[in-house]
C-alpha cells in the first residue's frame, strides 16, 4: 500500500494538500490573532469565550481555550448567513470577483519553497524510460510524475527485479524557475477582484474603493518590483528555492548570509510595498471604513464576503512568505546545522536533505518566520493611522520609486565592480556583502538629507471655487461693517 | 474677549530626526508594543470579565458600582405587615417622563388608607431609569434597585406587573434595605 502511494501519488500532491488546507486554516486563526493583537494594543483581552466545545459538547464546553473556537464559529456564521445580493448589481461579475481574488491568491502560494530539497529513494520496475544518469545502463519505469532530470542515482537490484531510484524534489508545490515573477504576476491580479467587486456592486462607495485600490496597486507595484529586482540581480536567479539556497552559508563564520543584512533598505521598501499590496493599514484606503462605508465589499455578505476576507489574509501569508524567502533566509535556522549532520546530506549542496522530518522542520521554521512578518503587519495596522489618498500617492511616486531606482542602480554598480567574474547563481561573499550594505546605507542616508532640499509637492487639496459657498466663494465675501 | 484671554499654543518643535518621520513611526510602534507586552505578559488589561466578575462586587475605584445608588429595575416596597406600601396616588406615573407606569387604583381593603393599586404595571422597555418616580413617591413605595440583568423573550414579559415588582422587593431587600 505504502509503495503504491509513493509510486503513483507525487510528493507535491501531499505538499499541495497540506499547504492549501494549512494556509486556509491559518487564515482563520490569523483573523483571531488580528483581533487579539488589536485588543492587546488597546489594553483589552480580545475574544476569549468561544472554546472548542461550542456550548454543546459535554466536558469540553466548560473550557474557553483562549477563544480558539472563535474562527470556527465565525466560519459557521459566514456559511449560514443570508447571501444577500442587492438589486441592479452585475450578477455575473458580482459573483466572480471574490472567486477571482481567492483563486489568484491561492495559486500564488504554489511557488513558496517550504523546506529545501528532499532526497528520497523509490523502488521501480525495469521498463522503458531511459534515464540519463551515470551508471544507468538499463532502462527503468519511472513513475508518471518523476522527471528523468530529478534522478541522481540508480541502484539495480539483483536479477531483473527492478531498481532503486534516488531522486530529488523541491519541497514545494511547484518548483518554477520563474518563481518570483510568478508570485508578483499573480498577486497583482488580485486587484482585479477588488476592482471588479467594486464595479459590480453598483455602489459609489464600493466603486471608489475599487478605484483607490487600483491606484494604490499600480503605484506600489513599481517599488516592490524594483526591490525584488535588487535581490534577483544580486543572485542572478528568479527561482525562490535557489534564492533561499544562496542564503544558507555564513559570513565570517557566524553571521547568517541573509539578504536582510546586505539589502536592509530593499527589505524596508519591500515591507512597505507588501503592506500596500495587501491593502492593509496604513494603506487600507480601498476599504477605509470611516470614508467608504466598507469600501469594495460594502455590498457583500455571507460567503462571498468571507472569500474577500480570506483572500486578504491569504495574500498576507503569500507576501510574507515571499519576504521571508527573499530576505530572511527562507527555512534557514542558523547555527543548528550540526543537529542533522548524521543524515545523508550532499556536502556540496547544503539545501538537500535526506529525511522528510528535516524538511518538515524546515517548513515549520519558514512558517514561524512568516508568522513573525504577519505579526508585523498586524502590529503596524494597530499603531499607525491611515494615510490620506494624496499622501499615499506622494509616498510612492516622490519617495519609494526614486529610492528604489537609486537602490537598483547602486546594487548593479556594486555587482559590476565587486562581483568579479560572477556567473549566474552565485553566493554573496564577505567583501561583496559589505559593499552591498554600504550601498544601501549610503542611499538611505543620502535620501534622508536630499528629502530636505527637494521642493515640496504642490498642494493637492486645491479648493474649487463655488458660487455662494461659505468657504470658498467665487466672489470675495463682503467686508463686515462693524455695527 | 481681549487678546490677553487668548491661549496661544506653540506647535511642538520637531528635531531633525523627527522630520524624517521614521523615528516617530518607530516610537509609535514602540508604544503599542509596550501595551501589548503589558497585557500579554503582565495581564494589565482594563477588562471586567462580566458574568464572572460583576461591577457591584468591585470597589468603586476599580470601576465598581454602588448598588444602593444604582438606578436599575424597579421594586414595590412592602410595609411591616407585608402589604404593598403604594397608596395609588399616581404621583409616579405623572412624574414619569417616559410614561411607562400604568396604575389602576381601587378602594383599599385596609383601614389606614383610602386607595391601593389593583394593577401596577411598569414597561421596563419604555423606562429610561431616570428615578423620577422614586423622587415623586410620597410614601417611598417605589424604588429603583441595583438589578440590571433582566432579560425577556417577548415584549410582554418585560412589562412588570404588581406581583413581579413585589417579588423584586423580596429579592433585593436583603442587599438594599429600605
Amino acid at each position: 500500500m505504502l509503495n503504491w502511494i509513493t509510486t503513483y501519488i507525487p510528493p507535491w500532491f501531499w505538499i499541495l494538500l497540506v499547504v492549501h488546507l494549512g494556509s486556509l486554516g491559518t487564515v482563520a486563526y490569523m483573523i483571531l490573532l488580528e483581533r487579539k493583537v488589536a485588543s492587546w494594543a488597546q489594553d483589552r483581552v480580545g475574544p476569549n469565550r468561544v472554546g472548542l466545545g461550542f456550548g454543546i459538547i459535554p466536558k469540553l464546553k466548560d473550557f474557553h481555550f483562549w477563544g480558539l473556537g472563535q474562527p470556527l464559529a465565525d466560519g459557521l456564521k459566514f456559511l449560514v448567513k443570508e447571501d444577500y445580493r442587492p438589486k441592479n448589481v452585475d450578477k455575473l461579475l458580482f459573483s466572480i470577483a471574490p472567486m477571482l481574488m481567492i483563486a489568484v491568491v491561492i495559486v500564488s502560494i504554489a511557488v513558496i519553497p517550504w523546506g529545501g530539497v528532499m532526497q528520497s529513494t523509490i523502488q521501480v520496475p525495469l521498463g522503458t524510460d531511459a534515464v540519463n544518469v551515470a551508471g544507468a545502463d538499463r532502462a527503468v519505469d519511472l513513475p508518471w510524475w518523476m522527471s528523468a532530470a530529478s534522478v541522481t542515482n540508480i541502484f539495480y537490484l539483483p536479477g531483473n527485479q527492478g531498481a532503486e531510484v534516488t531522486y530529488r524534489y523541491a519541497f514545494q508545490i511547484a518548483d518554477l524557475n520563474i518563481g518570483v515573477l510568478f508570485v508578483i504576476a499573480f498577486l497583482s491580479l488580485a486587484v482585479y477582484g477588488v476592482v471588479v467587486g467594486g464595479w459590480a456592486s453598483n455602489n459609489k462607495f464600493s466603486f471608489l474603493g475599487g478605484l483607490r485600490a487600483t491606484a494604490n496597486m499600480i503605484s506600489y507595484e513599481i517599488p516592490l518590483g524594483l526591490a525584488i529586482l535588487c535581490i534577483v540581480a544580486t543572485f542572478g536567479t528568479l527561482s525562490l528555492g535557489d534564492l533561499v539556497d544562496k542564503q544558507l552559508h555564513y559570513w565570517a563564520g557566524f553571521i547568517p548570509a541573509w539578504n536582510i543584512f546586505t539589502h536592509p533598505l530593499a527589505f524596508v521598501l519591500f515591507l512597505v510595498c507588501i503592506h500596500a499590496e495587501a491593502n492593509r493599514a496604513p494603506f487600507d484606503i480601498a476599504e477605509a471604513e470611516q470614508e467608504l462605508v466598507g469600501g469594495y465589499h460594502t455590498e457583500y455578505s455571507s460567503m462571498r464576503f468571507a472569500l474577500f476576507f480570506l483572500a486578504e489574509y491569504a495574500g498576507m501569508i503569500t507576501t510574507s512568505a515571499v519576504c521571508v524567502a527573499l530576505f530572511l533566509g527562507g527555512w534557514h535556522l542558523p547555527w543548528v546545522e550540526w543537529l542533522w549532520a548524521w543524515t545523508p546530506v550532499d556536502p556540496a549542496n547544503p539545501g538537500v536533505y535526506g529525511s522528510i522530518f528535516i524538511c518538515i522542520f524546515n517548513a515549520l521554521v519558514f512558517f514561524a518566520k512568516t508568522m513573525a512578518i504577519i505579526f508585523v503587519f498586524m502590529w503596524t495596522r494597530w499603531s499607525l493611522p491611515r494615510f490620506r489618498f494624496d499622501q499615499i500617492m506622494q509616498l510612492a511616486w516622490r519617495a519609494l520609486i526614486p529610492i528604489s531606482l537609486a537602490l537598483l542602480a547602486g546594487t548593479t554598480l556594486v555587482i559590476y565592480f565587486f562581483g568579479g567574474a560572477r556567473r549566474e547563481n552565485m553566493q554573496v561573499g564577505e567583501g561583496m556583502a559589505i559593499a552591498l550594505l554600504a550601498a544601501n546605507v549610503i542611499i538611505a542616508v543620502a535620501t534622508l538629507f536630499i528629502s530636505k532640499v527637494i521642493p515640496p509637492a504642490p498642494a493637492t487639496n486645491r479648493r474649487v471655487k463655488v458660487e455662494n459657498s461659505r468657504f470658498n466663494p467665487t466672489t470675495p465675501a463682503p467686508a463686515v461693517i462693524a455695527n | 474677549m481681549k487678546d490677553s484671554d487668548l491661549l496661544i499654543l506653540q506647535e511642538p518643535h520637531l528635531s531633525l530626526a523627527d522630520t524624517f518621520y521614521i523615528p516617530q513611526v518607530l516610537k509609535g510602534l514602540g508604544t503599542t508594543m509596550k501595551h501589548m507586552f503589558a497585557v500579554v505578559a503582565k495581564g494589565e488589561h482594563k477588562v471586567i470579565s462580566y458574568p464572572e466578575e460583576r461591577r457591584e462586587d468591585l470597589p468603586i475605584e476599580e470601576g465598581g458600582i454602588n448598588s444602593r445608588t444604582y438606578r436599575g429595575v424597579h421594586r414595590l416596597n412592602k410595609d411591616e405587615e407585608g402589604r404593598v406600601k403604594c397608596v395609588a396616588c399616581f404621583m409616579c406615573s405623572t412624574a414619569c417622563p417616559a410614561r411607562c407606569i400604568h396604575i389602576e387604583a381601587g378602594e383599599s381593603p385596609w383601614e389606614d388608607r383610602e386607595k391601593y393599586p389593583v394593577k401596577f404595571d411598569i414597561d421596563e422597555l419604555r423606562c429610561i431609569y431616570c428615578g423620577m418616580c422614586e423622587e415623586a413617591c410620597p410614601v417611598d413605595a417605589i424604588e429603583l434597585t441595583g438589578t440590571y440583568d433582566i432579560v425577556g423573550l417577548t415584549r410582554q414579559e418585560m412589562i412588570f406587573d404588581k406581583s413581579k415588582l413585589l417579588r423584586m422587593f423580596d429579592e433585593t431587600v436583603k442587599n438594599e434595605p429600605m
